[in-house]
């Protein structure tokens, strides 16, 4: 605790004074944000367990679904397997299918009513349909987040593609840059940042998406464990797999934003 | 050599035809409008005419060639690209061997004062020096002809100054004829062998004035000499009477 404070303070002498209080107060006030809402969640809670639940009680139902019993445990790799698998499979389809409609007309005036029409329609509209052809396993969890993440992920990269600045176009035009070098040299790096950004509501989306799927169809999963503690009123369990989601999803977002910097260092944030 | 460029039609311009001697300095200056930046995109092939020939080495030129570049008034550096990386780009779109672009844009770089600067990326260099980089970039891949649309217009007075200088001093090594856009009658005078004013709606030259002014003129100071003081005087005589003529925005302000 000693070796930390003396630790801060030399950083301290070190950044502009402007930034690090700054910084620190930012931090101050997150930490101290979660301790509150902890604290009385844990006071309102005790006083009615089943429609509340709190936070020691959460944490031991953890323990108890995740480390004594393994149904949680597996429920939470099937899902992530099905999204692993699947967001991979819309990465790569969305973005290279992002871009050809980005540079070719033909392309795009074929598959934009499509694209737009299924980018439109909610998930959940589909999932029956979905059970009916690939059934309620593995197949139905990569089918729902491929569906999910790969229209926005399509859009998102064709609308990168066509707001390459004209600036960088004339530069490759002016150095006589064939087709495929002006993409690989002005249009790639140009549109990185939608790249990322439809990386990040294909994520999203698709986790929503997996999610429901489950709840609605699957008779395993992470959805299928949070309806069945619901329907059993058992409220600190229920919570172990809702707070997972959110922590996970968290997760994605600062993976992609931390990959973003690695790829794209010449944007300033 | 001459650069000829031939009764050009475009909407904004009609009946353009002018000449840059080979290793010349010509200057476009007019009021707002008046089609210059077009012209100059034109000769540089990012832009058609609806009629007309433009002819580099007295061959025609149609479209973006080699032996004609550009550099733009906001630079258009890759941001992605180190400085290295975007003066290479020229001979990389050639497919010259990696190690000897690699020598010859450090070459270019040392060229326009930027020895030191390989690696940074253009957000870490000021407008001045991103500047340089745009002047290497386009003269990389040796062109007869470098077009500059109002390249130092982005930039504060005294670093517009310095580039200047700057600018006279890489001419002189490489010998490229430049053709430039620029609205400040001092930089066209500074620079110029020739500057022709432009005048609006449609864009046409005006006139051409010849500038005497002994080379190089970097080691004397220009701005007082007399011919300096009556060039740009009858320089401005004839822009104000552009401007007069021209757009009702610009009646109002000289009125």
């Amino acid at each position: 605790m000693n070796d930390d404070l003396s630790r801060s303070e030399i950083v301290m002498d070190q950044w502009p004074s402007v930034v690090y209080p700054a910084d620190r107060r930012a931090k101050l006030l997150r930490f101290g944000s979660l301790f509150v809402v902890l604290a009385l969640w844990e006071l309102v809670g005790r006083q009615n367990a089943v429609f509340l639940s709190y936070p020691t009680a959460v944490a031991q139902a953890a323990w108890e679904v995740l480390v004594l019993d393994d149904r949680l445990r597996s429920a939470f790799a099937e899902t992530l397997t099905g999204y692993a698998v699947g967001f991979v499979a819309a990465t790569v389809l969305g973005i290279a299918v992002g871009f050809l409609m980005g540079q070719f007309k033909t392309f795009d005036i074929a598959l934009s009513p499509y694209v737009n029409a299924l980018y439109a329609t909610p998930r959940i509209a589909i999932i029956p349909i979905l059970v009916l052809w690939v059934g309620i396993g593995f197949g139905l969890r990569v089918t729902i987040v491929i569906l999910s993440a790969i229209f926005p992920i399509i859009i998102t990269v064709r609308d990168g593609a066509k707001s390459v600045a004209a600036e960088y176009l004339d530069v490759a035009r002016s150095f006589v840059a064939t087709k495929w070098q002006t993409w690989r040299t002005a249009i790639l790096p140009g549109s990185l940042p939608y790249v990322f950004a439809a990386l990040r509501i294909g994520a999203q989306r698709s986790l929503i998406g997996i999610i429901v799927a489950e709840t609605l169809a699957a008779v395993t999963g992470t959805g299928r464990m949070i309806q069945d503690y619901g329907q059993f009123f058992q409220t600190d369990r229920l919570l172990v797999p809702i707070l997972a989601i959110g922590f996970f999803s968290i997760l994605m977002t600062s993976a992609l934003h931390l990959l973003q910097r690695k790829v794209t260092p010449w944007e300033r944030r | 050599m001459t650069k000829r460029f031939r009764r050009l039609d475009h909407p904004v311009l009609r009946d353009v035809s002018l000449t840059v001697p080979a290793g010349g300095f010509t200057t476009l200056i007019g009021p707002s409008g008046c089609g210059k930046t077009t012209l100059l995109r034109i000769v540089g092939g990012l832009e058609t005419a609806s009629s007309g020939t433009i002819r580099v080495d007295g061959v025609p030129s149609v479209g973006p060639a080699r032996n004609k570049t550009m550099v733009f008034q906001h630079f258009n550096l890759f941001p992605w690209r180190t400085a290295l990386d975007n003066v290479v780009y020229g001979l990389e779109i050639q497919g010259v061997a990696e190690k000897e672009r690699r020598e010859r844009a450090t070459d270019y770089l040392k060229l326009v004062g930027l020895e030191g600067f390989e690696g940074h990326y253009p957000f870490e260099l000021s407008g001045g020096m991103q500047q340089r980089v745009g002047i290497a970039r386009a003269l990389i891949v040796e062109p007869r002809l470098l077009l500059m649309d109002e390249p130092f217009g982005a930039l504060d007075a005294l670093t517009r100054e310095y580039l200047q200088t700057e600018l006279q001093r890489i001419c002189s090594q490489t010998g490229v004829a430049v053709l430039f856009v620029t609205h400040s009658i001092d930089e066209a005078i500074y620079l110029s062998d020739h500057v022709l004013v432009m005048g609006t709606s449609p864009g046409r030259i005006v006139r051409e004035f010849p500038i005497g002014l002994p080379r190089p003129r970097w080691t004397y100071n220009v701005r007082a000499d007399p011919i300096f003081a009556e060039t740009r005087a009858e320089l401005w005589g004839e822009l104000e009477r552009e401007l007069t003529l021209g757009s009702p925005g610009s009646q109002a302000m000289t009125e």
